[in-house]
């Protein structure tokens, strides 16, 4: 691993400082609890956290979107709290998001100058600052490619010479790399060392460790809204920054839950050999009556896709599902005929019918069993279903005619349960049930999970937060690039083990046999 | 019912407000100035019972077609060929009536009607193109085929058996009873099922229609209302009541709204969308090509270039009725009441001699102000959920822990907190 030597001129101040910097939303969330971090002029700065941990919130703070609540923001020296969007980049701070926001009917050199103004279109002057600039980026673009056609790295790139075009003096990415390929990767960070070398600042943002070594001279995580690390990156080992990034003391809060599994139990969810265009690859697995078994992964292993795969939803899908022995043909319909449940990850896109009342989509999926000759529903049947929900899952409405919209996320997504608790169930997909949702209801969701299970359904359950995700399963499987790479029992496992197995970080071991006490030796451990 | 009372302030019943009867109210309104209007000019009472026979009589055509337009428009979709189908239908059925009997050429009518709806639904279900390419597609294919069968020139039904099954499509009309006895018996049977359901009498619901029947079968044997309903108008009653049953009392209706409402939930709850939107397709095609012969019943004959346009007409009257031109949101009667009102307003402009040169002008100002109402009302309702949910929000207790679960304070977030960030940008 080459890291690169401390390039910033040590004796200048930094050029964004913040201190202490909070964020409460309006409704109460508070995202930032006090995060510190100082970016030097030419550095690569790395910025880590979990999903959730506040690092969206923080860019947006810094990229003058939102305003803090509290603490001090610094660029070049001056206070900047009250900024905007328009403001920051004017002073040098360019944001490239993960989905890089370029018009994709326009050409590169379009997108790159589009908030030039000036009545032309395109002038021999700006012809050749763009050269200058992709002289300085170091990679060649064309600068009349349409910029829809390009491939993610390349439009990164362009995003790039966007915010150079501007005069940034500093470029936050975040997650510029989720869904690039090696070579891209490579493009990237040859970009990155370029442009830091000749004076630009980075704050990088990524889940990916390994880069953040490769990459940054100062790594700060954040955790819970907090800056809890914040060093050379030099200085920091692996076993540093798993910890800070998971947090141990959260660890003694998991386990209380998820029984053991009974080894007797029938089968109820059999999935053999699926894989789909969307990148599923070869998985198979099953779940027995009353287990609970955990998906983790990183963002963009594979998971949504695993579960909407075995949902059925996927026209692409090969293999097989079995519901109780019996085959489960490819379409949505067919699974809920079968009785499986899925919880989609978006509530509000997928999950509900934002203009229906409660009690509408409550009965959605079962409606016909709720119907006169499986055609005039029975309204009063359908209104005390979501009533007696309403009552079972303590959800916090003015009655069961609101519609959805007006719920918070976890009451939302306690109706999301409820169209399903009631119906014949057998098996539960889960995609993220909690989150975007507050503790308490968090809770109430994950104990829901539990009863699930009480009753003898079978449950997968994908969570990002791993230490949640530990507390109710039973087993958990390991998917990374759409593969299950590791499977482990959660009783023996721990979340920086299943860090360390969603990053790759150790030998991937293909379709792991139940594990084996040796493995967690080599894990950095220290309760 | 107890949000109503939770909100404190009495406000009109949801059915009763502007965003949602506003169109109901525009009709009555303008029936009223009218009214006043040819009363003042000196002409023919405006509500008596020849123009109301006529208005009727005139609405059939856009009618029908708002009617199965709106399913479509419920259904998340778009049909513009309407129109080129309608003419297409009446076209077939005259081409063939002379060779193979009317009643086979009315069937094969219908049947390319649907066939058309079928291709237009496969189309943009299963091939996924936008349906507003599609169907301004088919309206031009169609109409090319319109001038292939008919060979540009217009057709004209021979005398004889083909006359004769016009005329039995289209030739009736009949003496209603009177219509205050009819409507005073309808309210007092809804009145009675209402108070039979809830074994009570006393709220308002059930109260007002018993009492407003009463008096209007009490006052039947003074206020006499006869109209000549034609046989059109019939058919008209006949798929507004039926579709509205459809869509407001079964399953099909149910998850109609809830496919086009957002499609992506509506089949992870397992119902068959794509069923569901071509369906709605071949009703709209079938019905058109129906429409299409009732329009040439009454002149005989077909011109290749009729209904032109037509299909915007049937929009336009959806969009009167306040159907989402987004899906999910759309009721067959107020599209019906969205025809009337175009109707009225060609009729009005004839009864006061106005001269037609003011009628498209006219036409297309109520549609943009009637756009507005529904847009505007909407988004007030919106904004005002809001700030009711968010008022408790802020002097929350504001502790270490986060917020907690009790106010319902925010929208459904689209996960990791995607609603804070749009209130607060």
């Amino acid at each position: 691993m080459v890291r690169p030597a401390e390039r910033a001129a040590e004796g200048d101040g930094p050029l964004l400082l913040l201190d202490g910097v909070t964020k409460t939303f309006p409704n109460g969330t508070r995202a930032l609890r006090g995060v510190s971090l100082a970016v030097r002029p030419g550095s690569v700065h790395g910025l880590v956290g979990a999903n959730g941990a506040g690092k969206s919130t923080l860019v947006k703070i810094i990229s003058g979107a939102h305003p803090p609540s509290g603490g001090v923001l610094r660029w070049a020296g001056r206070d900047r709290r009250r900024h905007t969007p328009g403001d920051a980049r004017r002073a040098g701070i360019a944001t490239i998001h993960q989905h890089v926001p370029l018009v994709p009917t326009l050409s590169v050199i379009e997108n790159v100058f589009l908030d030039r103004s000036g009545a032309w279109r395109m002038t021999r002057d700006l012809r050749a600052e763009f050269d200058a600039l992709v002289e300085r980026l170091g990679y060649p673009v064309d600068p009349d490619a349409v910029a829809g056609d390009l491939p993610i790295g390349a439009r990164q790139m362009v995003s790039v010479l966007q915010s150079l075009a501007a005069g940034a003096r500093l470029v936050v990415m975040d997650e510029p790399t989720a869904s690039l390929s090696e070579k891209e990767r490579r493009v990237v960070f040859d970009a990155v060392r370029r442009l830091s070398a000749q004076g630009t600042a980075f704050l990088y943002i990524s889940h990916f460790f390994d880069e953040i070594f490769e990459l940054t001279d100062r790594t700060t995580v954040i955790r819970d809204g907090r800056t809890v690390l914040d060093e050379a990156t030099e200085a920091i080992t692996e076993g540093m920054l798993v910890r800070a990034v998971t947090g141990r003391e959260l660890l003694a809060a998991g386990r209380a839950g998820g029984g053991e599994p009974d080894a007797g139990a029938p089968v109820v969810l059999r999935v053999s050999g699926l894989s789909s265009a969307t990148g599923v690859r070869d998985v198979s697995f099953d779940v027995r009556a009353g287990e609970i078994v955990g998906i983790a992964g990183l963002l963009g292993a594979g998971r949504s896709e695993l579960l909407r795969a075995v949902f059925r939803d996927d026209p692409s899908a090969t293999g097989t599902v079995a519901v109780g022995g019996e085959e489960v043909k490819n379409s949505a319909r067919a699974a809920v005929a079968a009785g499986i449940a899925y919880v989609p990850e978006d509530r509000a896109g997928q999950g509900l019918h934002g203009g229906l009342p409660i009690w509408k989509n409550i009965s959605l999926p079962d409606l016909a069993r709720l119907s006169r000759r499986r055609l005039v529903p029975r309204t009063a049947d359908e209104r005390a279903r979501a009533e007696r929900a309403v009552a079972d899952l303590g959800i916090v409405t003015a009655g069961v005619d609101t519609v959805p919209g007006e719920l918070s996320g976890g009451n939302a997504q306690k109706v999301v349960f409820a169209k399903w608790m009631y119906a014949d169930t057998r098996v539960w997909l889960l995609d993220e049930p909690t989150a975007g949702v507050d503790v308490g209801a968090k809770a109430d969701l994950l104990r829901l999970v539990r009863r699930f299970a009480a009753q003898g359904k079978a449950v997968v359950l994908v969570c990002s937060e791993f230490e949640e995700l530990l507390s109710v399963a039973t087993r958990v499987l390991v998917v990374r690039g759409g593969r299950i790479v590791a499977e482990r029992p959660a009783s023996s496992t721990s979340e920086e083990e299943l860090l360390m197995l969603a990053h790759g970080l150790r030998t991937r071991r293909a379709a792991a046999p139940p594990s084996d006490p040796n493995e967690e030796e080599e894990v950095p451990r220290e309760h | 019912m107890s949000t109503e009372a939770a909100s404190g302030r009495r406000r009109l019943p949801a059915a009763l407000r502007l965003g949602n009867a506003g169109v109901v109210y525009a009709l009555v309104l303008l029936v009223l100035v009218l009214t006043f209007a040819a009363e003042a000019q000196g002409r023919v009472f405006y509500l008596g019972p020849t123009n109301v026979a006529n208005v009727l009589d005139q609405t059939t055509l856009i009618g029908l077609m708002a009617i199965t337009t709106t399913i479509v428009l419920i259904s998340g979709n778009f049909d513009l060929s309407v129109g080129a189908v309608a003419a297409l239908g009446a076209a077939v059925c005259l081409s063939l009536a002379d060779d193979i009997g009317f009643w086979p050429a009315l069937f094969a009518a219908l049947a390319v009607g649907a066939l058309i709806g079928l291709f237009n639904g496969v189309v943009v279900q299963y091939f996924g193109i936008n349906a507003f390419i599609v169907t301004l597609g088919t309206m031009t294919a169609v109409r090319g085929i319109v001038l292939i069968v008919t060979d540009g020139r217009t057709v004209t039904a021979p005398d004889g058996a083909v006359r004769d099954g016009l005329r039995a499509v289209d030739g009736g009309s009949w003496i209603t009873p009177n219509l205050y006895l009819l409507a005073g018996i309808v309210v007092l049977a809804v009145g009675a099922w209402r108070a039979v359901r809830a074994r009570q009498w006393r709220p308002p619901r059930i109260l007002v229609p018993l009492a407003a029947g009463a008096v209007l079968v009490a006052a039947s044997p003074v206020a006499i209302f006869t109209i000549r309903i034609t046989q059109r108008t019939l058919y008209l009653l006949v798929l507004a009541l039926l579709a509205a049953w459809v869509l407001r009392y079964t399953t099909i209706g149910r998850r109609l709204y809830a496919s086009g409402g957002n499609p992506e939930a509506a089949r992870l709850s397992g119902i068959a969308v794509d069923r569901y939107k071509v369906v709605a397709f071949v009703l709209n095609g079938t019905v058109a090509a129906f429409v299409g012969v009732l329009y040439a019943a009454r002149l005989g004959s077909i011109n290749p270039s009729a209904l032109s346009g037509f299909e915007l007409t049937a929009l336009a009257a959806a969009i009167l009725g306040g159907t989402s031109l987004f899906g999910g949101l759309g009721s067959v009667g107020k599209s019906l009441v969205g025809a009337f009102i175009l109707i009225t307003l060609r009729n009005g402009f004839n009864i006061l001699n106005l001269g037609a040169n003011w009628q498209g002008l006219v036409e297309g100002v109520v549609l943009i102000v009637a756009a507005g109402v529904y847009t505007i009302s909407l988004r007030r309702g919106r904004t005002r959920r809001i700030r009711e949910a968010e008022s408790p929000g802020p002097d929350a207790p504001d502790g270490d822990g986060p917020r907690p679960p009790g106010p319902p304070g925010k929208l459904a977030a689209s996960a990791h907190g995607g609603a804070a960030d749009r209130k607060d940008g």
